[in-house]
């Protein structure tokens, strides 16, 4: 006879968890609470280099309004059920849908997709967490309000609420996605309904454009968290510059990332360059143009001599800067002679627009991205390697050429010993590098799954010990980067945990708090 | 000063004005905006299989990302099992995002045209 559950949440028995069903169907109704393996075949499928079945959810429930969520929230309470929270549920290479433990049951909030409000003259959005960046920019254009979106490389199966709480970053001028985040809706464990900043004040109409309200700033706390459920995000959009001028820079050998990083710092600080550019190493590129069994077919990670003999066949560096101008014809005009001058100075840059570039498919997704637009061709990088095998390793750097050069060469060295390939790139913050390399492996060969799982484990210690933090990370290794940051810190978000949602009903397990 | 449709000020109060009397007010002032902010946007919902394809699919299945899937009659049961269980790179899609019914439509959509 078949199981009634494909999982149940841990310590929980299959009687207790046959009541906490019954009770969300009567809130929710049959038809939204999903716990055949057929009903939950979707959310099971990861990326990760760990079995599926670790992670396996044990229900889905599929809420629409907020009046469900503190209905559900009661049950899980009574019944001390774990649940999981996704919006879109398209966190690719950090965990996609799955919970942080099998038998979580998951918060399906995707069809809780209404966009609440686009303000045209202040320029913001408040949206419900289903609302995907394909929504959002089809709503903008349709009632032609001029306002750009920042979105991550899977724009649009992805959405604001998700990739903003996760700390996600995009490629326009507002690609610090939290940076620019104002005033959430959050659901506490305890029922309770929280606005934060100007939003706790009745009536109030500056929600959405003034971030700090009074008193403790509490956003952040929502934030790679599990102390609430996000109902509602408000955050600004980019009204649409007259010019948008985007570039490439070109440079030849990966000790030019000293150059590269030394000439752009001070002109992203100065805000010459106003978006999170990129620089893109050419394997991060690479899958746009080429195959890699073209190249290599051999044991081990791709040799030198292919990465450069790619970069000769297909016009791309072994760095590729990626960044953009936007203003007025006047502004652009003066921002890139300024930027021309800087590149040009060590002679080793040779820079490109899009009137030497028009239809290459690598400038060109680079350039929709930069101004928000709808694109998922960085998911070439899943055909490098095939076999759907992805994990990003994210330590920050310091915005400064040494640094960059010492993390690259330290990631490469490890990847290389376990044969992987360095498909890395640098998005460049205001002070730091988000450094994002995707570890790309074969998820149905089993000794790739097993290099890939030690490798990215040494990665992370090997980068802690030197003081490089990671950013974000999937499930399988949420709980070893909580580590990195000591036990000060891991007993504050206990403690916040604690008072927050003091039964552990809530994705017990995120960013290893418990 | 500005005045409302019942000729007061905005400051004066209107006790004898009921729910419905305000609401069709607030209406009509809306309407009269030139600059009155779009509604909200209900709940989305997918119109047909071609909608389906074009803002998800396309995106990988037109770009060279993921394999063509048109114009080769693939059976529709195939082309919703792989939008359920992801294949290797391809992820898996919730009925959540594209529904059982929409999912229909955009298979057979993919497998006739």
């Amino acid at each position: 006879m078949a199981e009634k559950y494909i999982a149940l949440p841990k310590g929980i028995s299959e009687n207790t968890f046959d009541a906490a069903i019954t009770a969300f169907r009567n809130v929710l109704g049959d038809s939204a609470v999903l716990v055949s393996a057929k009903q939950l075949a979707p959310y099971i499928k990861t990326m990760m280099p760990v079995p599926d079945a670790d992670y396996t959810l044990s229900a889905a429930l599929l809420a629409t309004t907020v009046e469900q969520i503190q209905k559900i929230l009661a049950i899980c309470n009574q019944y001390k059920v774990p649940i999981w929270t996704i919006s879109t549920g398209k966190n690719l290479g950090y965990g996609s849908a799955a919970p942080a433990e099998r038998g979580q049951v998951v918060l399906d909030l995707k069809r809780m997709n209404k966009i609440l409000e686009v303000d045209k003259d202040l320029a913001y959005a408040l949206v419900e967490p289903g609302v995907t960046y394909k929504q959002l920019h089809d709503y903008i254009a349709e009632h032609n309000l001029g306002l750009w979106l920042s979105v991550p490389a899977p724009s649009a199966i992805a959405g604001p609420t998700g990739n903003t709480l996760d700390r996600g970053v995009g490629y326009t001028p507002y690609g610090e996605h939290f940076m620019f985040a104002c005033g959430m809706e959050v659901v506490l464990a305890n029922g309770e309904v929280l606005r934060t900043g100007m939003g706790s004040l009745p009536s109030s109409n500056t929600w959405q454009v003034f971030k700090w309200g009074y008193g403790p700033y509490l956003d952040g706390i929502f934030t790679q968290s599990n102390y609430g459920i996000v109902t509602k995000l408000g955050f600004w959009l980019m009204p649409a510059p007259p010019v948008y001028k985007p570039f490439t820079v070109q440079y030849q050998n990966e000790d030019d990332i000293v150059d590269i990083v030394e000439t752009i710092r001070p002109l992203r600080i100065g805000n010459v360059i106003p978006n999170a550019a990129v620089i893109a190493h050419a394997l991060y590129d690479a899958p746009t143009k080429a195959k890699r069994s073209d190249y290599f077919t051999g044991a081990g990670a791709i040799p030198d001599a292919a990465v450069r003999k790619i970069t000769k066949d297909h016009n791309l560096g072994i760095w590729n800067v990626y960044a953009a101008l936007y203003g007025t014809q006047e502004q652009v005009d003066v921002n890139w002679k300024i930027v021309t001058q800087a590149f040009g100075r060590s002679g080793r840059a040779t820079i490109l627009t899009e009137k030497e570039l028009a239809g290459d498919p690598t400038f060109n997704y680079r350039a929709e991205i930069m101004r928000g637009g709808m694109n998922l061709v960085e998911f070439a990088l899943y055909n490098w390697r095939g076999g759907g095998g992805s994990m990003w390793f994210a330590p920050v750097s310091q915005a400064r050429g040494s640094e960059t050069l010492k993390q690259m060469s330290l990631t490469k060295q490890i990847l290389g010993k376990y044969g992987l390939d360095y498909s890395g790139e640098f998005i460049v913050g205001m002070r730091d590098m988000h450094h994002i390399v995707d570890v790309l492996y074969d998820k149905t060969n089993p000794e790739q799954v097993k290099a890939a799982y030690q490798c990215f484990d040494e990665l992370l210690t090997v980068f802690s010990e030197k003081g490089y933090g990671t950013y974000r990370v999937n499930p399988a290794f949420m709980d070893k980067v909580a580590h990195t940051y000591g036990p000060v810190q891991r007993n504050v978000h206990k403690m916040l945990k604690n008072a927050l949602d003091p039964n552990g009903i809530l994705a017990p397990g995120k960013s290893g708090i418990r | 000063m500005r005045k409302t449709l019942s000729g007061h000020t905005p400051c004066q109060a209107m006790p004898a004005m009921t729910v419905t009397s305000a609401a069709l007010i607030s209406t009509l002032i809306a309407a009269g905006a030139s600059a009155a902010p779009p509604e909200p946007q209900s709940n989305f919902r997918w119109k047909d299989g071609p909608e389906v394809y074009a803002k998800v699919c396309s995106y990988c299945h037109d770009q060279q990302i993921g394999p063509v899937i048109r114009g080769r009659s693939l059976p529709p049961a195939y082309i919703s099992a792989v939008v359920r269980n992801g294949n290797r790179a391809m992820p898996a899609f919730r009925a959540s995002e594209i529904d059982d019914e929409s999912l229909k439509k955009v298979a057979e959509y993919i497998s006739t045209n």
